[in-house]
């Protein structure tokens, strides 16, 4: 990495492409389906170690899908782990020499919190409808402002709470790096263990938010 | 170090390329095997059930085969006993008649042999009387009469002397 925040950017069709974020995406992507392929190879009705921590978290996501949105929350387990799988591993890229994560990229965080909000928009539309619409004008019409703030704000903050966390966080190993001399790495090795909790966090925080968001247009009306 | 172009675009895509993946992957053959188990250990619940009660009609049925065995057993013995009291009665009125029989024989036997003996008696008689008489007559007299004679004598000594002969 040179100057920090530099990108290269490969050009294609009059597009441009962050090649080092694309590429570190591909890799994270792979680093997910192996850790998925290998957990999931040799699924048996009487459960050995692996499939038994699988199917663990496939239940615990589960029961908290169920609690969170209704019956209907189902389908969403699969883009809810994929999400958290793939922010786990990618915050953690970074923290490997040479590598960076693509989630300090505000791309990469950007375009998932927008795939997050409009799969929200979607799906409350799609169940709700024209009561959907409405309910941005409650209790009064005035409020449509507050609302769309606040609808506005939610991709924002999802994309920069993530960008900002990971991006300090490497740049900071950068600095420590530079500024410590080489034989006291003990700031750089705390701040590396920190780097792995902060990496959880954010994935944590970016999941349960979407989840929440989802939560709100999915679970029925009864439910409430 | 904000710049968004076409690699959000392309983000996007990447992600929802990884979450396609990782649902035909890893999710659906887990909450398939979930369901797979789920599936069975109903049936294996049911199919419990079923046995056990398949289990229990088997052992009424048993228990039933075994009442009525019991039951033909203790029939076929009480027969057997009945049987075996009439042969025993047959038999020992058979041995009774036998004995009878035999004692009638030997009676009949022994008043055939006193007959038979009275009989030879009064011929010695006779025969003894006879010389008797024609030694103390000295004279023969006619056989007619000299039968005669004898024979009076005969069945008067039959009446007088041998009614009172013991056998």
């Amino acid at each position: 990495m040179g100057e920090i925040g530099e990108r290269e950017i490969v050009q294609l069709c009059g597009l441009s492409f962050n090649k080092e974020t694309i590429l570190m995406t591909w890799l994270a992507m792979a680093v997910v389906i192996l850790i998925s392929a290998l957990a999931t190879r040799n699924l048996k009705i009487v459960p050995t170690t692996w499939q038994n921590i699988v199917e663990m978290i496939v239940v615990w996501l589960h029961g908290q899908i169920d609690a969170m949105m209704g019956r209907r929350g189902r389908m969403l387990a699969p883009f809810i782990v994929s999400l958290f799988m793939f922010l786990l591993v990618s915050n953690w890229l970074g923290l490997i020499p040479h590598l960076a994560s693509p989630t300090n990229d505000i791309n990469t965080t950007l375009g998932l919190a927008l795939l997050v909000i409009c799969l929200v928009h979607v799906l409350g539309l799609y169940y709700k409808g024209m009561h959907y619409i409405a309910h941005f004008f409650q209790p009064f019409k005035i409020f449509i402002l507050i609302n769309l703030i606040e609808e506005i704000a939610k991709p924002i903050t999802l994309a920069f709470r993530l960008f900002g966390n990971i991006l300090a966080g490497e740049i900071l190993i950068i600095v420590l790096l530079q500024l410590v001399p080489w034989w006291m790495p003990i700031p750089s090795v705390l701040w590396l263990m920190f780097s792995i909790f902060i990496g959880v966090v954010q994935a944590v925080v970016f999941t349960m938010l979407s989840s929440a968001y989802l939560s709100n247009v999915v679970k029925e009306e009864g439910h409430e | 170090m904000i710049d968004i172009n076409a690699t959000l675009l392309t983000q996007i895509l990447n992600f929802l390329i990884l979450v396609a993946i990782l649902r035909w992957l890893a999710y659906k053959p887990v909450v398939g095997m979930l369901d797979a188990r789920a599936k069975k250990i109903a049936s294996d619940i049911n199919k419990a059930d079923e046995d056990k009660k398949a289990a229990a009609a088997t052992l009424a049925k048993y228990q039933d085969e075994l009442r009525s065995a019991q039951e033909k057993a203790q029939e076929i013995i009480e027969r057997a006993e009945a049987m075996a009291r009439d042969e025993r009665a047959k038999s020992v009125a058979d041995t009774k008649r036998e004995i009878e029989q035999m004692k009638k024989n030997a009676a009949e036997e022994i008043e055939r042999e006193k007959a038979q003996a009275v009989e030879q008696l009064k011929t010695e008689m006779v025969t003894l009387s006879m010389a008797a008489a024609g030694k103390i007559i000295g004279k023969n007299i006619s056989a007619k009469d000299n039968e005669s004679i004898i024979g009076d004598f005969i069945n008067k000594l039959g009446k007088e002397k041998l009614g009172d002969l013991s056998c």
